[in-house]
C-alpha cells in the first residue's frame, strides 16, 4: 500500500510524457518538423489523434482485462474471453466484403457487442448463471465466429489482405473522432470500475463471498460484464483486435503493486495506454506500419517473461 | 414473536436448480447459542447455511432478527450475517490482511477509505484465530490450515450477530481445532448465534448447546447433545454403530464407533463361541467374532481390563470380577457352566499368574477338540506364563492332547467351520 501512491503518480507522469514523446516521434523523424507546409498537420492531425487512440485503446484493453480476470477469477482470462474479438472480427470482415470497407468501425462494434450479448442470452437461460457457464459459453461462440470469419476469408478473394490486417489489429485509419470516442467510451467505463475496485476483490474470490461480504454480486458481475464488454468494443471497432495488452498488462500491474483491484483498475488504465502508444509507436517509426499486435506481443512477451522469472509466482 | 429469533425458518426449501436438496426444514435459532448441523454426506448441511445466508435460492419463510431475509440490502446482509466457506479459491496474491479487510466493505462507503477502526477490528480477528503474523503474507503461500482460520478471522471482522460456518475445523489440528471451537463458544456465550456444520460428531458435541440432524435434507432431530446423539438415531441416520459415552474430562456425550451395520456376516451365526482371554488380548477377537455374526460370550474378566469395556460396549455376555484379586469361586463355578453349554471356547494366550491359572485349568478338564488355542505369531506359551511354569506346561498339554492352535484370526474361523475356505481378501481387512 505505501509504495502505490508513487508508482500511480510515476504513471502519470510517464503516460503523460510518452504521449508527448510519442506525438513527436514518427518516420519523419523526432521533434516538430521545424519547417514545411505539412509540418504542424503531420502532429496535430496525423500523430496525435493517433497517439491519443492507442492510448485510449489500450487503457480500455487492460482495464477491461483485469476486470474480467477478476470476474472470472482466473489470470489466464482476457478481454476478448467471451467473443468480443470474433464477434468483432466478424462485424469488420462483413463490412469489408459485402460493403466495400464501409463502416468498418460500426459493423466491428455490432459484432462484438452482437457476440457477448449471444453468450449472456445462451449462459443465462436457466436462471441462475455461474460465471464458468459464461466462460465456457464465450469460448463457444468464439470458435464459432471465428468459423464464419475463417469461411469469409476463404471465400474474400481480394479482400483477404484487408481483413487479415484488420485482424491483426493496428492505427492505421485512427482519426480524431477515434480518439474522442475512445475517450468518451473509456472515461464513465473506467471510472465505473475503478469505484467497483472493491466489488472486483470481492468478486475474485467468489461470488458467494462477494456476496457474503455484503456485495450486491448479480449486480456487479453484469455491472463489470456491461462496462468491460463496451469497453473491448471499442477498442475493437477502432483498432481490430489487438492481443497481449489485454492479457499481460495487468499482470505486470499486479507484480508491482499487488492485487487489489482499487490500485490495479488505475494502474491499468495508465500502463495499457503506455504500452500501446510505444508499441504503436515503434512500429509506425521503424517497422513501417507493420500491424501494432506483433509489437505488442514481440516486446511484451519478452518483458513478461522476464517479470514471471523475477518474482516467481505471485499473480 | 418471532422477533425473539436470530433466525427463524419455516417449511425452507432451497436447492439448485429445480431439485430441492433441503425439504421442509424449520428451526428458529435464540441469540447466544452454539448450534451444530450434522448428517451424513451429501444430506445438505452446507445446502442449508447457504439457504440461510440467501446464496441458494430457497423458498418458504426466512426470517432474519424477525425481519424477512428478501427485505434486507445485500449490504445490510453482510453486516448482519457472516459466512465461514470450507474452503475458497485463491486465484490472486492478496495479503492476508487484504482480505479480511475485505469484511469491512459492508460498512463503509465505496467512495471512502477504510477507516483505522476497520484495520483495528481486523487486526484483532486475525488475532483472535491466531494468524496475526501471517498479516502480511500471501494467502497464497498458506496452509490448509491457515487460510481456514483467516477465513474465520474474516467472517469475526465482519461484526455480526449471527456467523454461519461450513466445517470451520475440517483443516485444522487438534490444538487449533479447540482453539476455534471455544472462541466461537465464547462468541456464543456474549450472545451470538452461531451456527456450524459438523462431521466430527464429538467436537460437535463437546462444543454445541443444540444440534440439529438432517438426512436426505430433512431434519430427523433437534435438541441438545445427548438426546441427539443417541445410537439409535446414529443408526437411523448415518448407518453406523456406535456407543455412547461420558466424556471423561468434559461429562458431554461422547461417542466411540463400533462397526458398520453391513458387516459380513458368516454362516456360523447359531455357533456358540466362548473367548477366554485377558489384558487386552481378546478385544480384537471379540469384535472380530461379533461381527462375523457368531453368538460370543467373553469369560472372567477384571472390570478394569480392555476386553471388560470391549464385551460391555459390544454387550457380550461375561463375568465380571474385581481388579488385582483371586478369582472367587462363584466366578469359576458361572464360567463352568458357560464353557459347558458353548459349542467352541477359544483360548486368546494371554499373561497367566497365580490369580487367573484356575480358568486356565478349568480348560483343561474340557474336551480338548472343542478349545482352539490363538497364539500371536511368533510368541511361545512361556512368554506368557507367570506361574513358573503351570501355566505353559497346561497350554502345551492342551496342544498335545489336540486341541487345533493357530496364529490369525481367520485360521480361528476355519477351525470353528471345517467347511469355510476363508475368503482371504475380507480376512485380512479386518484383522489388520
Amino acid at each position: 500500500m505505501t509504495r502505490t501512491i508513487p508508482i500511480i503518480i510515476v504513471l502519470t507522469f510517464a503516460a503523460i510524457l510518452t504521449i508527448v514523446l510519442c506525438t513527436l516521434t514518427g518516420p519523419a523523424g523526432f521533434g516538430f518538423p521545424s519547417s514545411g507546409p505539412g509540418a504542424a498537420d503531420i502532429v496535430g492531425s496525423i500523430r496525435l489523434p493517433r497517439v491519443l487512440a492507442a492510448f485510449f485503446v489500450g487503457a480500455s484493453l487492460a482495464v477491461a482485462g483485469a476486470a474480467m480476470q477478476a470476474l472470472f477469477r482466473n489470470p489466464m482470462a482476457d478481454p476478448y474471453i467471451l467473443g468480443t474479438s470474433s464477434g468483432g472480427a466478424l462485424g469488420a470482415s462483413v463490412a469489408i466484403i459485402f460493403l466495400g470497407g464501409l463502416f468498418v468501425p460500426v459493423f466491428a462494434w455490432a459484432g462484438a457487442v452482437i457476440a457477448i450479448v449471444i453468450v449472456w442470452s445462451i449462459a443465462g437461460r436457466k436462471g441462475v448463471i455461474s460465471v464458468e457457464t459464461l466462460l465456457l459459453t464465450g469460448i463457444a461462440v468464439s470458435f464459432f465466429f471465428s468459423a464464419i470469419v475463417s469461411f469469409l476469408i476463404a471465400i474474400a478473394g481480394e479482400n483477404v489482405h484487408q481483413i487479415i490486417f484488420w485482424l491483426m489489429g493496428g492505427f492505421w485509419n485512427a482519426s480524431a473522432s477515434d480518439a474522442i470516442l475512445s475517450a468518451c467510451i473509456l472515461v464513465p467505463a473506467g471510472l465505473l470500475l475503478f469505484f467497483m475496485g472493491r466489488d472486483l476483490n470481492a468478486l475474485s474470490l467468489g461470488e458467494e463471498t462477494a456476496a457474503h461480504l455484503g456485495i450486491d454480486a448479480a449486480r456487479a458481475r453484469w455491472s463489470v460484464l456491461g462496462a468491460s464488454t463496451l469497453l473491448v468494443a471499442g477498442a475493437v471497432s477502432i483498432a481490430g483486435s489487438i492481443g497481449f495488452v489485454g492479457l499481460v498488462t495487468p499482470h505486470i500491474v499486479r507484480m508491482l503493486l499487488g492485487p487489489d483491484n482499487r490500485v490495479v483498475i488505475p494502474a491499468c488504465i495508465l500502463a495499457g495506454g503506455i504500452l500501446l502508444v510505444v508499441s504503436d509507436t515503434i512500429t509506425r517509426t521503424f517497422f513501417s506500419d507493420l500491424p501494432v499486435g506483433i509489437i505488442t506481443a514481440f516486446i511484451g512477451a519478452p518483458f513478461f517473461i522476464w517479470l514471471i522469472h523475477k518474482r516467481g509466482e505471485t499473480l | 414473536m418471532t422477533g425473539q429469533y436470530s433466525i427463524n425458518a419455516e417449511d425452507l426449501h432451497a436447492g439448485y436448480g429445480t431439485q430441492d436438496i433441503v425439504k421442509s426444514i424449520s428451526c428458529s435459532f435464540a441469540p447466544g447459542t452454539f448450534i451444530g448441523i450434522i448428517g451424513p454426506n451429501g444430506s445438505g448441511k452446507t445446502t442449508l447455511l447457504k439457504a440461510f445466508s440467501r446464496v441458494i435460492p430457497a423458498s418458504g419463510i426466512l426470517e432474519l432478527d424477525g425481519k424477512a431475509v428478501s427485505d434486507f440490502t445485500p449490504a445490510e446482509l453482510g453486516m448482519a450475517l457472516g459466512f465461514v466457506p470450507q474452503d475458497e479459491g485463491r486465484p490472486f496474491s492478496y495479503t492476508v490482511l487484504q482480505v479480511v479487510l475485505m469484511a469491512r466493505y459492508a460498512r463503509t462507503s465505496r467512495f471512502a477509505a477504510l477507516t483505522p477502526d476497520d484495520y483495528a477490528r481486523c487486526h484483532r480477528a486475525l488475532d483472535e484465530t491466531g494468524v496475526a503474523h501471517l498479516a502480511d503474507r500471501s494467502i497464497r503461500t498458506l496452509s490448509g490450515g491457515e487460510w481456514q482460520r483467516v477465513l474465520i478471522a474474516r467472517a469475526l471482522a465482519q461484526d455480526t450477530n449471527v456467523l454461519l460456518l461450513d466445517e470451520p475445523t475440517s483443516h485444522l489440528d487438534l490444538a487449533h481445532q479447540s482453539d476455534i471451537l471455544t472462541l466461537l463458544r465464547d462468541l456464543a456465550a456474549s450472545g451470538a448465534t452461531i451456527i456450524g456444520v459438523f462431521h466430527d460428531l464429538n467436537l460437535a458435541a463437546l462444543y454445541c448447546d443444540r444440534l440439529i440432524m438432517i438426512k436426505n435434507g430433512q431434519m430427523v432431530a433437534d435438541g441438545t447433545p445427548d438426546t441427539v446423539l443417541t445410537p439409535e438415531k446414529i443408526r437411523e441416520v448415518y448407518s453406523a454403530e456406535v456407543v455412547t459415552s461420558c466424556h471423561p474430562a468434559t461429562g458431554r456425550t461422547f461417542l466411540m464407533p463400533v462397526k458398520a451395520i453391513n458387516g459380513n456376516v458368516l454362516p456360523l451365526k447359531s455357533l456358540n463361541v466362548q473367548v477366554i482371554s485377558g489384558g487386552g488380548s481378546g478385544s480384537g477377537l471379540l469384535h472380530f467374532l461379533t461381527g462375523r455374526g457368531l453368538s460370543v460370550s467373553a469369560g472372567i474378566l477384571a472390570t478394569t481390563d480392555t476386553d471388560y469395556i470391549t464385551a460391555k460396549v459390544l454387550e457380550l455376555a461375561c463375568i465380571p470380577v474385581l481388579p488385582f484379586s483371586r478369582i472367587p469361586v462363584y466366578a469359576l463355578e458361572k464360567l463352568k457352566a458357560m464353557l459347558a453349554q458353548a459349542d467352541r471356547v477359544v483360548l486368546s494366550v494371554h499373561p497367566i499368574g497365580a490369580g487367573n491359572l484356575p480358568v486356565l485349568l478349568a480348560l483343561c478338564d474340557m474336551d480338548p477338540a472343542r478349545i482352539i488355542i490363538h497364539l500371536p505369531e511368533g510368541r511361545e506359551f512361556a512368554s506368557y506364563d507367570f506361574t513358573k511354569g503351570t501355566a505353559a506346561a497346561a497350554c502345551q498339554g492342551l496342544c498335545a492332547a489336540g486341541a487345533p492352535c493357530t496364529s490369525t484370526y481367520d485360521g480361528i474361523l476355519r477351525l470353528l467351520s471345517p467347511n469355510f475356505n476363508g475368503d482371504e481378501n475380507h480376512e485380512t481387512r479386518n484383522t489388520n
